[in-house]
């Protein structure tokens, strides 16, 4: 069967995370996608680490690679009236159109929906942004997805009781935001193939991270209280959490909080664990501090990894506290093939992350590298837009295609 | 949008919020639980504190614009009937694990309804290493990446404290499921789409994975802070009435920010003017070659702090959107039901908390559309609610048949 969305064709304007990862999930499922860039405007992902073999450069960020596999470039001045109008033909080719501009940009650009429904009635069009396209602090408000994380109650929620939170890892809504930019062209591209219609979808990173918190929106809506940070500790569940192992910050998560569990892990470790006190969850959560000593002390002197096999042969949910490493040599991501090998005349061998569903019947395309920047240029303009020789030459010297 | 699709979501807390999400979409959706209740209704916060099947917060945030109906799949008839169901159905969405595969329940509708998308989420894989795992929200975020990057490096990692992987899954769930609709739209077909969480939940680690194999090496946890030059650059800053999120970076994307940054903390005082006067575009790249020093940035993060110190969540916020800075507050959860952005955004819908006669504002909207609106049909279904309506009208079973099905325990 060939790709979900082979035929499909997509402009990426955006850059950074949240559109390009959306924009990939689209190549993934088999859609053309050509990625606007500009040498006078470089993708500040460029400049996001890892490097190959930790060595700057633009063309060496595998982060740049793994959110924007499989896409081709095309380097447009765009304050460049002539590089405006290239977009407006890329616009009427496209299916679809990703942009993630500052406020006011795509105005001043004249690529705004409406315009560029004029050319393509059936457009599907996203716009991402850190607080959305309307509301009065749609113009005014900037961000990147730290900043996402903080308007989303993210970071108040994450830290310890006693000092300043700390927020998630990351630019956190970069991660969740994707996950309904991507249904929300999906749903768009079905219906269009029923009906013919097009879409503007408008998704704001910090609302798309809040829906990963709603049941704290609904706890204060409902409760009237204001959900605090609280530590790693989840107040109704004994053992339930990250306890130290041998090594320099080397941590392993634990849930041994229902009786199946408890029972198997006080089985496999014994010792003071065997206390009848702990026999029930009352019990447990009324000697927490004991039980999460005696655990961190047996954990203490072992290997993550062994501790997290020793108690899964148990039967009990233990994983290592994955860093880097771990990743690297994980026998479920290995056996899944998680990480895809390629080929590129920049940085020579790079692997990057594979796509995280699988359609048994469809597959999803061969996972490719990002692209050079402006590598595909020629071939756009030529291909896609139907420019002549000459054409894509005078553009060149005119200093429209950088 | 999806008004013509009829999902079948076999509840568990990993598909909640892939229904959700069909549903606020447009889709039927029909959750279908244990005659017990679903995993999902014993998931704190409850209402008022006190736990109940129709008190869980958890529940009700993610299960609005669904009907639900309750079925024993240990038994012939709840097998059967769930397998009628599936035959009429789009979608149907379960969640699998070492002890139980509930689609296999459905493959015999499968083979009657070849245009059925079958979705089966799995904490690690259908088969190889750690599929026999004995798993949880707090094992997948671990197996994540994430988690082993937050936190204060001198104290234990620290998770959410709502659960996220489960979100994750349900995240991939909705766009594997949606990619084989819009794949059946042509071929008439549909397919088995497999998710698996743990690979779900890789997303937010930010590609933690590519980072031994490109030759780089682990980094460590940093608490958010970032250590340049000798200069320690935290992300959060204590203000007057609680925490601000300030982002300082260079390069011509993000220096001119941290420029106008400069400005500000020089009219009020907390850097010298020199400080306002270095070219903040151009400082990183300095930085790593040697050609700056490291001292404005020093000047710039405790004038950062200074000033923070004295203002409001609310005075940074406006400052930010009048100068254009990489400046959010850390919003609490009454912060957001205030923020006059977020209301009239159209973020809010009101929400019946099930049976308990309370109505509530919920951040209801993921997105806008121009020719379409997320609204809250129904709310979260109650145990059992739709089933009787759903056994008569879909299956055409008698009075007689559904009231022998509920004597003998089937729902």
């Amino acid at each position: 069967m060939a790709a979900p969305l082979d035929g499909i064709k997509v402009l990426d304007l955006s850059w950074v995370m949240v559109g390009p990862v959306s924009a990939r999930y689209l190549a993934d499922l088999g859609a053309e996608v050509i990625k606007v860039e500009s040498t006078s405007r470089i993708d500040p992902l460029r400049t996001l680490p890892p490097f190959k073999d930790a060595q700057f450069g633009l063309e060496r960020s595998l982060s740049y690679h793994n959110l924007n596999a499989g896409k081709k470039s095309l380097t447009l001045d765009l304050k460049d009236p002539r590089g405006r109008k290239v977009v407006l033909r890329l616009a009427r080719w496209a299916d679809v159109v990703v942009e993630s501009f500052a406020p006011r940009v795509l105005a001043d650009l004249g690529l705004t929906f409406e315009t560029l429904q004029r050319e393509r009635a059936d457009l599907i069009m996203v716009s991402t942004s850190i607080a959305g396209r309307t509301g009065p602090y749609a113009n005014q408000t900037r961000g990147v997805g730290t900043n996402g994380a903080a308007l989303a109650g993210a970071s108040f929620l994450i830290g310890w009781p006693d000092r300043t939170p700390v927020g998630p890892f990351g630019p956190w809504t970069d991660s969740v935001a994707p996950r309904f930019v991507v249904p929300s062209i999906l749903a768009a591209l079905r219906r269009r193939q029923q009906t013919g219609q097009g879409l503007f979808i408008d998704v704001a990173q910090s609302e798309a991270g809040l829906q990963f918190l709603a049941p704290a929106a609904l706890e204060h809506a409902t409760n009237g209280t204001i959900p605090q940070r609280r530590g790693p500790t989840s107040p109704h569940r004994v053992p339930h959490g990250v306890f130290p192992c041998r090594g320099e910050d080397r941590w392993v998560a634990i849930d041994a909080s229902s009786d199946r569990h408890w029972q198997a892990l006080r089985g496999g470790v014994g010792g003071a664990l065997s206390n009848a006190r702990y026999d029930t969850l009352l019990g447990r959560l009324r000697a927490r501090d004991e039980i999460e000593r005696l655990i961190g002390e047996w954990t203490a002197d072992r290997e993550a990894v062994q501790v997290e096999i020793a108690l899964q042969e148990l039967g009990v949910p233990a994983h290592v506290v994955c860093r880097a490493a771990d990743l690297a040599t994980d026998p479920h991501l290995e056996a899944a093939g998680h990480l895809r090998w390629f080929e590129d005349p920049n940085l020579g061998r790079g692997a990057i992350e594979g796509p995280r569903f699988e359609l048994l019947a469809t597959g999803t395309v061969q996972t490719r590298r990002g692209p050079g920047i402006g590598e595909h240029t020629a071939e756009v303009l030529r291909d896609v837009c139907g420019y002549s020789e000459e054409e894509i030459s005078e553009m060149t010297s005119q200093g429209v295609l950088k | 949008m999806l008004s013509d699709l009829r999902v079948l979501e076999l509840s568990a807390p990993e598909t909640m919020l892939a229904g959700q999400t069909l549903g606020d979409l447009g889709a039927d959706v029909i959750v279908v639980e244990p005659p017990a209740g679903a995993a999902g209704r014993r998931l704190e916060p409850f209402v008022d504190e006190v736990p109940g099947l129709e008190r869980s917060l958890t529940w009700h945030a993610f299960n609005r614009n669904k009907r639900g109906m309750t079925l024993d799949l240990g038994s012939a008839d709840g097998r059967a009937l769930l397998a009628d169901l599936a035959e009429r159905a789009d979608v149907v969405i379960g969640a699998a694990g070492p002890d139980a595969d509930p689609l296999e329940i459905v493959a015999v509708a499968a083979e009657r309804n070849p245009r059925l998308v079958r979705c089966a989420i799995r904490p690690f894989a259908r088969s190889g290493p750690k599929s026999n795992y004995a798993s949880s929200d707090l094992i997948l975020v671990a197996a994540s990446g994430s988690l082993g990057m937050s936190g204060d490096p001198d104290r234990a990692p620290i998770p959410f404290p709502v659960p996220q992987a489960m979100l994750e899954a349900s995240g991939e769930a909705v766009i594997g499921v949606l990619a084989a609709l819009v794949a059946r739209e042509r071929t008439g077909e549909g397919q088995q789409v497999e998710i698996s969480n743990r690979l779900a939940a890789l997303l937010p680690g930010f590609g933690q994975a590519m980072v031994i194999p490109s030759g780089n090496q682990e980094p460590t946890r940093s608490g958010g802070t970032l250590s340049l030059a000798g200069v320690q650059i935290p992300s959060t800053f204590v203000c007057a009435d609680g925490y601000v999120v300030v982002s300082i970076a260079f390069g011509p994307a993000f220096g001119p920010m941290t420029g106008r940054l400069a400005e500000w903390l020089a009219e009020e005082g907390t850097v010298p003017a020199e400080t306002a006067a270095v070219d903040w575009v151009a400082f990183g790249l300095g930085l790593m070659t040697g050609a700056a020093e490291p001292e404005p940035l020093r000047s710039l993060v405790e004038g950062v702090e200074v000033l923070c110190r004295r203002l409001s969540k609310e005075e940074l916020a406006a400052a930010a959107r009048e100068r254009g800075l990489l400046v959010a507050p850390a919003m609490d959860m009454a912060d957001l039901y205030r923020s006059l952005q977020y209301r009239e955004r159209g973020l809010w819908a009101e929400l019946e908390i099930g049976t308990t006669g309370r109505t509530v504002e919920a951040p209801a909207r993921f997105g806008h559309f121009s020719d379409y609106r997320i609204e809250v049909r129904r709310p979260a279904p109650g145990l059992s609610q739709h089933t009787v309506e759903l056994l008569r009208d879909e299956l055409r079973l008698s009075p007689t048949e559904i009231q022998s099905l509920y004597i003998h325990g089937v729902f």
